[in-house]
């Protein structure tokens, strides 16, 4: 497992720069509360035919900044920003809620108090 | 004048073993846009894991994610904790788990084969291969004591052992089911109105299966070669005579072939795993409390399952992520449905073997 | 198309493949997990098997003497065995029967009932844990 951290403003380029679809497997966009209104956003990818490789793109980020979508690269990373979108209330570009929830749901469950 | 309409297909349907909700945009006959709904079964399993139950316990409640796959959503949080805790099993416990994942994957792919066979119309085969795979169901029911929910595995090793008699059963039920696997593959090949319904019907191509990331059975029939069982290293597949199966069309009769050839590879290492099980303890110490980041990739009967487990030291767990394979599948899903005739529909779903408890978790 | 229809009609004398199910009883496989059971002899009161319960199923319930009762709800229980696993005199003071609860019916209070008792076990404890507390003190205060 390796853990390469990135920012939101150079994620697009960077997992443009690394991600090619014969080699990796995009598996999903993860979110892991720290408190305090931080949150840690994650981009997982596995290789292809390869024992044990997995990659993980991370940002230190907080509830209130949008967060881009991955989608003209990878278009089935759709499912994982509704997902992220439902239970953390985070802003992504294009992915609409209620993919779990209600639509206009007010709560996110796995978003800590702030 | 609009040109199209649209025909919802669920959430509650006659041909539907699923809660989740298409809604078809159709030319006359053809669908050329769908959206899904799948989230109707949402338990907030997630949460749960991490505000109300310790980490030993939660190896029984994410086993309640999924009926048919429990075993497989138990396993991998399980070595998930296990790599926090820095314990690894020997073989004897290793043995034991996988032949209890292939025998889960026996009976989930001769679930979905029966499922494809009723939504083309073929009422008679659902109750032949749903009767057959009784015989599996009941090598597990008394090898872990229940017919559902095994509850067999548990942080440290697993909860039973193999005994003798279990041993002569588990020979003897996976003798029987060879043979009939045989004359199904002889039906599922030559039988003329099956391949009617079958072949040439939602096709994924192998660019398709790449841009959308498809993965388990409905990757593997459109030929690319991905399966969780040869890229991790958590147990010794491949000395247990695994080969992975591929097909190249990547339509429904693809998929079920997939499916069939799997049945017969995971027989032939159930018997490899009860011939050749090691000697050792079933159940060890696993001490302390995980701390840390672990990952685990697990391919269940639907495609790859996975784990992301961190805690901090405590007895409650900080964060647990299940990324269940239906779920990943979706996009893919979509794509396959488009150009596809509407009544071609239902087995066109079935075919992928949706698990919408398990997405919507 | 011929093969079909022969089988067909074999099919006629051949055994049918469902059980006649009142009839004939269903064989459960011996080692079936079925209800939890105790022996108030043999018990040291541990509490394990309270706490390793994954929906806490088994609860004490604190008597002012010290003593505790064990109470046990079927209808909660997973049947996983975790504290069969974690009690130190397995087959004495708790061990898993082969025998199948039955469903729950509204004098049994599967899920009213059981509350009243998860409020009372908790306060229960509460109490008792006053009590000694200021018992301590007292002591103290004494010496």
């Amino acid at each position: 497992m390796k853990k390469i951290e990135t920012t939101l403003s150079t994620l697009l380029r960077d997992i443009g720069a690394f991600y090619i679809p014969k080699l990796w497997h995009f598996l999903s966009v993860n979110g892991i509360d720290l408190g305090e209104g931080k949150i840690e956003l994650q981009w997982i990818f596995s290789a292809y035919g390869v024992k044990d490789e997995i990659v993980i793109y991370y940002v230190l980020s907080d509830y209130n900044t949008p967060v881009p979508s991955l989608v003209s690269l990878i278009p089935s990373a759709i499912m994982g920003e509704r997902e992220i979108v439902d239970m953390f209330g985070l802003t992504v570009d294009g992915a609409e809620s209620g993919l779990y929830l209600d639509e206009d749901s007010r709560t996110h469950p796995l978003r800590g108090e702030s | 004048m609009k040109k199209t309409i649209q025909i919802p297909l669920g959430s509650q349907h006659i041909s539907l073993l699923e809660p989740i909700r298409f809604k078809f945009e159709c030319e006359n006959e053809k669908i050329i846009g769908v959206d899904a709904d799948v989230g109707f079964v949402h338990r907030g399993v997630e949460l749960a894991c991490t505000r109300s139950f310790e980490f030993k316990q939660v190896g029984y409640v994410v086993a309640r994610v999924c009926g048919l796959c429990a075993i497989t959503h138990s396993l991998s949080y399980t070595l998930a904790v296990e790599k926090l805790l820095g314990y690894v099993a020997n073989d004897r416990i290793k043995y034991l788990r996988m032949l209890m994942v292939e025998l889960d994957r026996i009976h989930s792919h001769m679930l979905c084969l029966a499922h494809t066979a009723e939504n083309a119309g073929f009422e008679a085969l659902f109750m032949q291969i749903m009767g057959d795979r009784e015989l599996i169901m009941d090598v597990q029911e008394a090898i872990s004591g229940n017919r559902v929910q095994f509850d067999y595995i548990s942080i440290g090793g697993v909860n039973r052992d193999l005994t003798p008699e279990l041993v002569a059963l588990t020979h003897k039920n996976l003798g029987l089911l060879s043979e009939k696997i045989d004359a199904l593959i002889g039906l599922f090949d030559n039988n003329w109105s099956l391949s009617l319904k079958y072949k040439g019907v939602g096709v994924l191509s192998l660019e398709e299966a790449y841009t959308y990331n498809a993965l388990g059975p409905l990757a593997r029939a459109a030929g690319l070669a991905t399966d969780v069982r040869a890229e991790t290293s958590d147990f010794p597949y491949e000395a247990l005579g695994y080969t992975m199966i591929l097909e190249s069309t990547g339509d429904i009769h693809a998929r079920n072939f997939v499916r069939l050839r799997e049945i017969v590879n995971s027989i032939a290492m159930c018997r490899n795993i009860i011939e050749n099980l090691p000697i050792g303890e079933i159940q060890e110490k696993a001490k302390g409390k995980p701390n840390g980041e672990a990952v685990v990739r697990v391919e269940a009967p639907r495609g790859e399952l996975f784990y992301l487990v961190r805690g901090s030291g405590q007895n409650m767990l900080d964060r647990v992520r299940i990324k269940t394979p239906t779920f990943s599948a979706i996009p893919a899903m979509m794509e396959v449905f488009k150009g596809a005739e509407y009544a071609d529909a239902p087995a066109i779903l079935a075919s992928f073997d949706p698990c919408m408890s398990c997405t919507a978790k | 198309m011929l093969r079909s229809l022969l089988e067909a009609f074999l099919n006629l004398f051949r055994p049918i493949r469902t059980h006649r199910y009142p009839a004939e009883e269903i064989v459960l496989p011996s080692g079936y997990r079925g209800l939890i059971e105790y022996g108030i002899d043999a018990c040291i009161f541990c509490d394990k098997c309270e706490k390793v319960c994954p929906p806490g199923a088994i609860l004490f319930y604190q008597n002012e003497d010290g003593t505790k009762t064990y109470r046990y709800n079927p209808w909660l229980c997973i049947y996983c065995g975790e504290c069969v696993r974690a009690c130190p005199k397995p087959e004495e003071a708790l061990w898993q029967s082969e025998t199948k609860q039955l469903s729950a019916l509204k004098e049994d209070g599967a899920n009213e009932g059981w509350f009243v008792w998860e409020a009372a076990c908790k306060q229960s404890r509460e109490a008792y844990a006053t009590v000694k507390k200021s018992a301590k003190i007292q002591n103290k205060s004494e010496e």
